[in-house]
C-alpha cells in the first residue's frame, strides 16, 4: 500500500519535473493533443448531429405514422414495394373512416418535381394534396396565415399553404401570405406558410407545397397515382396500438388473405434513423482512426521521453531507494509523470477544440444560416471533457508504465553508482 | 559473539559476473556489530569494502551465508521490505553526499520520513530537529548548489539522522572535503557516537580510521584483521 505522503511526494516531483523541462514537455505532448483534439471534436459532431435530428424528429411528429405503398426505409423493401398495387383514394379514405384509435387520420397525394412559379421564377418542389386536418399535425404547424378550411377544402378553392423552403425562395422578407403561386401553371393563393420543420438532410420536407385533395385532383388527377395516408396516433404511446389497427384495417381493405405479408408499408419517423446512424458510424469510424493514430505517435514520443527521463534520474532513483523509496512508490512518481505529461495535452487541447467548435458553430449559423445549429451548445459537454482527461490519463499510464517499470526495478547500488 | 548484535553477518561471500569473468567481491566474510559501537571498515580499492557496506547497507543480499539485521534474516526479505529497514533502521553518509539538487536541505532531510509515511506536519518538526543537530539550522531553505561541501554533508549526516535509525553508515564521509571539514565532520561522528548511536565508517584513509573503537581491514574480499584500534585519537 502506498501512503499518502509518498502519493504526494511523488505528484510534487512529477509536477516539478514537467515544469523543470517545460520546452521539452510541451513538444512531448503535442501527439496527446493532436489525439485529445480529435477525439473531443469527434464527440461534439456526435453529439450535435443527435440533438439536430432528434430536434427534426420531435418537430415532424414522433408519434406520425405514414401508411404507404413505399418503404422509406428504401433499399431490398424498395423493389418488393415495386409490385405492389396502388393505394387508391377509396383504399385511403376507407382506412381514414374507419380508424378509431388515432387523433387524427387524412389521405395525402403527393407529387414529386412539381413544378411551381412565381412571376419568371420557378422551383420543383413536391406538391402534397391533403385535408384540412394536416393543420393539426407537428408537420403542418402555421407559421404566417393559416391552413385551408373544411369548406375552401370541399370546394377545391385554388388556395395553397406553402413550406419554409418555398417561402424562403420566393419570398425572402416573408410576406408570401396573400401572394399568388403557379402550381403547374394554375394560379393559387398563398394563405399560410409552414414554419421550419426539417434539418439535416430532412431539409426537403420544407420544400413542399400544400393544396387540398379536390384542387389537386383538378390539377393531377387521382388515377394512376399511390395514395398515402398519415395518421396521428395522439402521443407515442398509442403508437403500437394504432399501428396494430391500422394494420388490420388496411388489410382487410386490401384483401390481403390471412397468413400473407402486407402489401403496404407503415412508415415511421424512425425510419430515417438508419441514415442518421449511418452518418454517425462514418464520422466515429474517421475519428477513431485519426485518434487511435495521434494517440499511437503521442504515447510513443511520451515513452521516449519517459525512457530519457528515467536515465537522466538514475542517480535520484539510486537516493531515493537507499533511503528507502519502495518500488511502487518508484513507479508511481514515473506513472504520475507521464500522465501529468498527457493531462498537460489534455488542458492544451481542450480550449483550441472549444475555439473551433465556436467557430464552426458560428460559420454554420450566421454565414450558412443553418438555425438547426442552435440545437447544437455552444460549450463542451462536460461529460466529453471528462471523457478526454480520462483517455489522456489512460494514455499516460500506458506510454509511462515500461519506463516507470524499469526505473522501479532499478539496483540501488547500480543507480547510485549512475554517473 | 554478542547475542544483541545488531548485525551478525556470518560466512556471507559475493561475486559478480562482469562478461565472461566471475569477480569474488567478498569471501567467507563473518563480523558482528553490537549496539553503540564505533567501527571502520578500511582497506584499498577493489578490496571489498565498499560491497561490504552495500551488505550492511541492506542495498545488495549476499550470494551465499548468513545475514542477521536486528534478528531478522535478511536474505528472506523482499526487496520492499528491505527499502523498509533501509528507511527505518540505516541511515547512509555518502561520498558525494547524494543530496536532491532541486529540494532545499529541509525537504532532502525530510525525504526518508516521506517514505516513512509521517504526515507533512512531523516531518518538518524532525527534520529542522536533524537541521539543527548538525548546526544548519539557518541553512534549512538553501539548495544544495548553495551550501559547502562540508554543509551539504551535514544535510546528508542530518537525513541520515532524521529516523533516528539503528545504525549510520558512512562510505567515505570525508572523502570529497577538505582536511579541515573532514575533521569537523569526524568530530560530529564521534559525537552521534556519544550520544548513542552506532556509527559504521568505510574508509581508505588512516586519518579517518583512527576515530573509530574498532577496525575492520578487508584485502581481496576477505577480512584481513578486526579488532580494537589501540591508536584511537579521541
Amino acid at each position: 500500500m502506498l501512503r499518502l505522503s509518498e502519493i504526494a511526494e511523488s505528484m510534487r516531483i512529477a509536477v516539478s519535473s514537467v515544469r523543470a523541462n517545460l520546452m521539452r514537455s510541451i513538444l512531448t505532448t503535442s501527439g496527446i493533443v493532436v489525439g485529445i483534439f480529435f477525439v473531443v471534436l469527434m464527440g461534439v459532431f456526435i453529439k450535435g448531429l443527435d440533438s439536430v435530428w432528434e430536434k427534426t424528429i420531435s418537430i415532424i411528429g414522433k408519434d406520425m405514422i405514414y401508411v404507404d405503398k413505399w418503404d422509406w426505409a428504401g433499399g431490398h423493401s424498395w423493389r418488393k414495394a415495386e409490385t405492389r398495387k396502388d393505394i387508391t383514394y377509396e383504399q385511403a379514405e376507407a382506412l381514414c373512416l374507419r380508424l378509431e384509435s388515432p387523433e387524427l387520420a387524412m389521405p395525402l397525394a403527393r407529387r414529386w418535381g412539381g413544378s411551381i412559379m412565381v412571376g419568371n421564377k420557378a422551383m420543383n418542389c413536391s406538391v402534397m394534396g391533403t385535408t384540412s386536418m394536416y393543420g393539426q399535425t407537428p408537420a403542418g404547424e402555421i407559421e404566417f396565415g393559416r391552413f385551408f378550411n373544411p369548406m375552401e377544402e370541399q370546394q377545391g378553392t385554388n388556395v395553397t399553404v406553402i413550406g419554409f423552403g418555398v417561402a424562403k425562395t420566393f419570398f425572402p422578407d416573408g410576406d408570401a401570405v396573400g401572394k399568388t403561386i403557379k402550381i403547374k401553371g394554375y394560379p393559387f393563393r398563398i394563405i399560410g406558410t409552414i414554419a421550419k420543420r426539417g434539418f439535416l438532410f430532412m431539409d426537403f420536407i420544407d420544400n413542399q407545397t400544400f393544396i387540398s385533395l379536390e384542387a389537386f385532383k383538378s390539377i393531377y388527377g387521382f388515377q394512376d397515382r399511390s395514395f398515402e395516408v398519415g395518421i396521428k396516433a395522439g402521443n407515442e404511446r398509442m403508437l403500437d396500438l394504432v399501428r396494430d389497427e391500422a394494420v388490420g384495417v388496411m388489410r382487410q381493405i386490401r384483401n390481403v388473405p390471412p397468413g400473407a405479408v402486407d402489401d403496404f408499408s407503415i412508415n415511421e419517423m424512425k425510419a430515417f434513423d438508419s441514415q442518421a446512424t449511418a452518418i454517425r458510424l462514418g464520422i466515429w469510424v474517421v475519428g477513431i482512426v485519426l485518434t487511435a493514430l495521434s494517440f499511437v505517435v503521442g504515447a510513443i514520443g511520451i515513452m521516449n521521453i519517459m525512457f530519457v527521463s528515467v536515465t537522466e534520474r538514475t542517480k535520484e532513483i539510486g537516493i531515493r531507494k537507499a533511503i528507502g523509496a519502495r518500488r511502487a512508490s518508484i513507479l508511481m512518481q514515473f506513472l504520475l509523470e507521464s500522465s501529468m505529461l498527457c493531462i498537460a495535452g489534455a488542458l492544451i487541447a481542450i480550449p483550441l477544440v472549444q475555439i473551433v467548435v465556436f467557430s464552426i458553430r458560428f460559420f454554420l449559423l450566421n454565414i450558412l444560416e443553418m438555425e438547426a445549429i442552435e440545437a447544437v451548445s455552444p460549450l463542451l459537454p462536460v461529460d466529453l471533457l471528462a471523457i478526454a482527461i480520462g483517455v489522456s490519463i489512460v494514455v499516460g499510464l500506458l506510454a509511462g508504465f515500461l519506463p516507470a517499470r524499469r526505473a522501479a526495478l532499478m539496483d540501488p547500488v547500480d543507480a547510485l553508482r549512475f554517473e | 559473539m554478542t547475542s544483541d548484535a545488531i548485525i551478525l553477518i556470518t560466512n556471507i561471500s559475493r561475486s559478480y559476473t562482469m562478461g565472461d569473468e566471475i569477480v569474488r567481491a567478498l569471501q567467507d566474510v563473518s563480523v558482528s556489530i553490537g549496539k553503540n559501537e564505533y567501527i571502520a571498515i578500511m582497506g584499498p580499492s577493489g578490496s571489498g569494502k565498499s560491497t561490504l557496506m552495500n551488505m550492511l547497507g541492506c542495498l545488495d543480499t549476499p550470494s551465499s551465508g548468513s545475514y542477521f539485521f536486528n534478528g531478522v534474516d535478511v536474505r528472506t526479505l523482499s526487496d520492499d521490505d528491505l527499502a523498509d529497514i533501509r528507511n527505518k533502521e540505516i541511515g547512509f553518509v555518502f561520498q558525494t553526499f547524494n543530496l536532491l539538487p532541486r529540494a532545499s536541505a529541509l525537504k532532502n532531510v525530510e525525504l526518508p520520513l516521506i517514505y516513512a509515511g509521517l504526515s507533512s506536519d512531523v516531518r518538518h518538526e524532525r527534520a529542522v530537529e536533524a537541521l539543527t543537530s548538525v548546526g544548519l539550522e539557518s541553512r534549512m531553505s538553501h539548495k544544495p548548489n548553495e551550501l559547502s561541501g562540508g554543509q551539504r554533508q551535514r544535510v546528508a549526516i542530518a537525513r541520515a539522522l532524521v529516523t533516528r535509525p539503528s545504525i549510520i553508515l558512512a562510505d567515505e564521509p570525508t572523502g570529497n572535503l577538505d582536511t579541515k571539514t573532514g575533521q569537523e565532520i569526524m568530530a560530529l561522528f564521534q559525537h552521534l557516537w556519544e550520544q548513542g548511536n552506532t556509527v559504521i565508517v568505510v574508509t581508505h584513509e588512516e586519518d579517518i580510521a583512527r576515530h573509530a573503537h574498532r577496525i575492520v581491514r578487508m584485502r581481496d574480499g576477505l577480512v584481513e584483521s578486526d579488532g580494537p584500534n589501540d591508536a584511537k585519537t579521541i
